[in-house]
């Protein structure tokens, strides 16, 4: 059989639209990183590296670095844990199983700008019914202004994040627990192991295609994060929440576009470098598979 | 403990769960019956006086209407692109192969990751004459959802025997006809999947119009929500009225789709 001359311009359209849209940007964004385009100058100045040294100098980036990488860290586990553990509950034969799988998904559906302000009433010091919820408990002295503390801001927002994206982890594990035969379970029960290391040695083993795919869309998601934190905090109080976007967002205001395509480019590189090889490994892992 | 015993209180576990999750959309929806003093106290109680009016004025408000028309011309539109475009190079990266294919793939693999470079973008849409149109949000839009939905259909595409394109184009069958009459039915499926997260990143997107829409005609509804909200947090009753009407929709229709929504996923994750 003679080999079949698949037309290439079939994948022209995307070529196009990809290269014109997305790699295009990228790399007059490079570009732009050295110069010192300003909203409000004429001209725009090849100005070197001065950018990434202003930014390096600059306690903002630090932090919204620092911060960038506790947020996606902290996600990344605990999103995790909790979606692991409701999709082991909700794997069982519950009568509402049906029902609650579909509770958990539904604020994953919802836009986050909405879930920031649905949770910034929550947070209210005052009315919002963390407080009052505490309070009328009993443990009045935990009440605190969730967003306003600088202490408790970024952990907050968080909890929030976590309270939005559990559900889709679930589901991920969900569909992996599908893949593990019923009588692998069956025969490890006879032989006597309890749960946990039944967890432990054949459950966790066998949920690993899983558990990638959910850990690398964790950190990936988690790095971009933005209309959260732009709506609970706008990276404040102080710069105790800035992020990478919330550091873009307000360099682009004050009209400083190489400064802000400066901070653009390092979350580029920053998830570059973290999600490239986590990828990479991903894909050579379903080649052996 | 008994196997049935254990299992009630895992259930009892995970309801006590679920109404974390209910609460916030109880907070807002009984709070989107009050009046301005009483929904700014963001309570769980039911209103004393239910303020119906709150949806009215809602609903009064033009741009409102304009803006749920919006969300759905742009991510109706990029759903027909994304779908379209990434099929059809699934289809020739799969079947065809060589360098430059597998180089294509591999830069669709790292669009996957990367954040957009979003004020280049904006500069670019500028001396393309094209900024603020719809034109070039759903390109926008378009370059950044490719590369998922080409990393999806790409796995699915080795699903599809060859034999079956040799067959076809034995009897004389173009690869245009192929395509369209053989491999998009069967890959229908997987087109599902990729337009519900296409039509979801799209409708609940914030980061894109609010950089790209300058003309508020063309705002979407998300874009309107952060809009009303900056003007009106005088009356909390009425912003969370229209978070109700934002939200409804999207739920509605996760309802009907979630059977699907959830196999993607499963189907999408497990392959990819």
């Amino acid at each position: 059989m003679k080999r079949l001359k698949y037309p290439l311009y079939f994948s022209f359209p995307a070529i196009a639209v990809f290269l014109l849209f997305f790699i295009t940007p990228t790399i007059i964004g490079v570009y732009y990183s050295f110069t010192d385009w300003n909203i409000n100058a004429d001209a725009i100045k090849f100005i070197g590296l001065d950018n990434y040294v202003e930014l390096f100098k600059e306690p903002r980036l630090k932090q919204a670095f620092i911060n960038t990488i506790i947020f996606a860290a902290a996600v990344t586990v605990l999103q995790n844990v909790t979606g692991i553990a409701l999709a082991l509950i909700l794997n069982e034969k519950l009568k509402s199983r049906n029902l609650l799988r579909m509770i958990f998904f539904m604020p994953y559906v919802i836009a986050p700008l909405v879930i920031g302000y649905i949770f910034r009433a929550i947070y209210h010091p005052g009315h919002g019914i963390v407080n009052q919820f505490l309070d009328l408990i009993g443990l009045d002295f935990m009440m605190q202004d969730w967003l306003n503390d600088p202490k408790y801001a970024l952990f907050t927002i968080i909890i929030t994040d976590i309270w939005r994206v559990a559900g889709f982890s679930m589901v991920v594990y969900l569909a992996g627990l599908q893949f593990i035969p019923k009588d692998l379970i069956e025969s490890s029960s006879i032989d006597g192991a309890n749960y946990w290391s039944r967890f432990r040695h054949i459950v966790f083993p066998l949920l690993a295609p899983a558990f990638t795919v959910n850990v690398l869309l964790a950190m990936i998601g988690s790095m971009k994060v933005f209309e959260i934190v732009m709506v609970l905090t706008e990276g404040g109080p102080g710069y105790t929440t800035e992020v990478f976007y919330t550091l873009i967002r307000t360099t682009f205001s004050s009209g400083e576009m190489g400064y802000a395509t400066a901070v653009n480019m390092l979350l580029f590189a920053f998830v570059s470098l973290v999600g490239v090889p986590v990828l990479m490994m991903m894909k050579k892992r379903e080649v052996e598979m | 403990m008994t196997r049935r015993s254990s299992l009630i209180a895992l259930e009892i576990v995970a309801i006590a769960l679920a109404l974390l999750i209910l609460i916030p959309f109880f907070m807002i929806l009984v709070n989107s019956f009050k009046g301005i003093r009483e929904s700014a106290l963001f309570g769980l109680s039911l209103p004393t006086t239910w303020e119906f009016g709150n949806y009215k004025d809602v609903f009064k408000q033009d741009n409102i209407i304009r803006g749920f028309k919006n969300s759905f011309l742009i991510s109706g539109l990029t759903v027909v692109c994304v779908n379209l475009f990434a099929a059809m190079s699934a289809f020739i990266i799969q079947r065809r192969g060589g360098k430059f294919l597998n180089g294509v793939y591999l830069a669709f693999i790292m669009g996957l990751i990367v954040p957009v470079s979003i004020i280049p973008t904006i500069k670019l849409m500028n001396d393309l004459h094209i900024k603020g149109t719809y034109f070039s949000i759903i390109m926008y839009y378009s370059a950044v959802l490719l590369p998922f939905a080409v990393f999806l259909l790409v796995g699915f595409m080795k699903s599809i025997p060859r034999e079956l394109d040799e067959a076809a184009l034995l009897e004389g069958c173009g690869y245009f006809r192929l395509f369209f009459r053989i491999i998009l039915p069967l890959i229908s499926t997987v087109l599902v999947t990729v337009s519900i997260v296409v039509i979801v990143s799209v409708w609940n997107d914030f980061f894109g119009p609010f950089y790209l829409v300058t003309d508020s005609t063309k705002w979407t509804i998300v874009l309107q929500v952060f809009n009303f909200v900056t003007l009106y947090s005088t009356n909390w009753g009425v912003v969370f009225a229209f978070m109700i009407v934002v939200i409804t929709p999207v739920l509605v229709i996760y309802l009907f789709l979630q059977r699907y929504i959830i196999d993607g996923l499963t189907a999408g994750s497990m392959k990819g």
